[in-house]
């Protein structure tokens, strides 16, 4: 089965590292459950692979050899990417890396919490679980918002997305999804830029994202 | 120009028999240029020596996990190296960074100028060089610019529609021309 992959320009973005670590993580949640975009991203490595090698060398400081094998031989405590810190059973593993905010309840049969990501800067990641034939929290955004189904469905105007589906919406796009599984949706979300949470969502969200 | 040494095998032996010869000729290569590609990304020139330090230390812990099948050296030194610029760099960092665009060459050079010894990294490049130079343009410079791709318009000149038809059209061929070959 194939899932919807994120857009091609968003996949570069991704492979090359402009990403915000933010909407990266909701792309690494999709590389982890979609083997085709896997595979096409390490394409992409290739060419950046290339890009570096091909790159004019820019000399290093007369004791840079001497201070990365001190800091080789130095003990390191186990590598911070290694424990999965987060409780929450069926997450794929991009997301286990982080801790997690406790679940705030966000209208009837909807929940949210926030994904503790380093260096958020402007964006904010969200697990948000919304219970069968409940909406999502209406709002609007002027940046770009990142959307990767964990389990469960959902139906927009621009079709279903299951397990793995990717949807990316641009500023201007006020959709309310759908969950038409007969299990709680659970999603990740990564939200940028000016967002515009409607009704008394507004006010509950709050705590969540820059307003 | 660079002398065609087996990374792969220098990787290898970093990761049986933490070898530091081999480590410290990875680190000749690999450091300087990732130095260089983190200025390029709009880092200062001290940031950017942390940053290959950086690097460098996760390809001494991770080299057994380097698997030759799947990655060219250079492309999982890069990952390395793209990961650590995801959690490090801040965007407003990226954003205040100016580049002069006339500086990048209109196409890669042959691919023979590499080792490339895998297969992927064979295709791929191999497919990008038959894309016209500014369709490798766009593609290149989107390893140093963001995704809004304002920058890389105004450094070419160009409308910014233009750059991201510009850029998908050279990813649509890219993904074709992959997708059929076996």
């Amino acid at each position: 089965m194939t899932m919807r992959p994120p857009n091609d320009d968003t996949l570069l973005a991704f492979a090359a590292g402009t990403l915000s670590s933010s909407h990266a993580l909701v792309v690494e949640t999709h590389l982890a459950l979609c083997e085709p975009s896997r595979a096409w991203v390490h394409e992409l490595e290739e060419i950046g692979g290339r890009i570096v090698s091909d790159l004019e060398p820019v000399a290093l400081e007369p004791d840079a050899l001497a201070r990365i094998l001190a800091r080789i031989e130095a003990p390191h405590p186990e590598e911070p990417d290694a424990p999965a810190v987060s409780e929450m059973p069926g997450l794929p593993e991009p997301l286990r890396r982080y801790r997690m905010g406790p679940w705030k309840w966000a209208g009837r049969g909807t929940r949210i919490r926030q994904v503790l990501v380093p260096n958020e800067g402007e964006a904010r990641v969200l697990i948000f679980s919304i219970d069968p034939g409940r909406r999502m929290p209406q709002h609007t955004h002027t940046g770009v918002e990142f959307t990767c189904v964990i389990s469960g469905s959902y139906s927009d105007e621009s079709g279903r997305f299951g397990p793995g589906d990717f949807e990316e919406a641009d500023d201007d796009v006020s959709h309310r999804p759908v969950v038409d599984s007969d299990v709680p949706c659970v999603c990740v979300v990564a939200l940028d830029g000016e967002v515009k949470l409607e009704g008394m969502l507004g006010r509950v969200l709050q705590p969540f994202v820059r307003l | 120009m660079t002398e065609k040494e087996d990374y792969g095998r220098l990787i290898a032996s970093v990761a049986s028999s933490r070898d530091r010869e081999a480590f410290a000729r990875l680190f000749a290569h690999f450091a300087p240029r990732l130095k260089s590609y983190l200025m390029r990304s709009g880092a200062g020139a001290a940031a950017a020596e942390d940053f290959a330090q950086d690097a460098m230390l996760n390809v001494w812990r991770k080299a057994a996990l380097y698997d030759p099948a799947r990655a060219s050296p250079s492309s999982w030194v890069f990952a390395i190296a793209r990961n650590l610029r995801i959690d490090a760099l801040r965007r407003e960092q990226r954003r205040t960074f100016v580049l002069d665009a006339s500086d990048e060459p209109d196409s890669l050079p042959p691919a023979d100028a590499i080792m490339a010894d895998q297969e992927t990294a064979q295709r791929v490049l191999a497919v990008l060089e038959t894309l016209p130079p500014d369709q490798q343009k766009v593609i290149r410079l989107s390893f140093f610019y963001d995704m809004a791709h304002a920058e890389i318009a105004q450094q070419l000149g160009l409308p910014l529609g233009t750059v991201k038809s510009r850029l998908r059209l050279a990813l649509g061929k890219l993904r074709a021309a992959l997708e059929v070959s076996p």
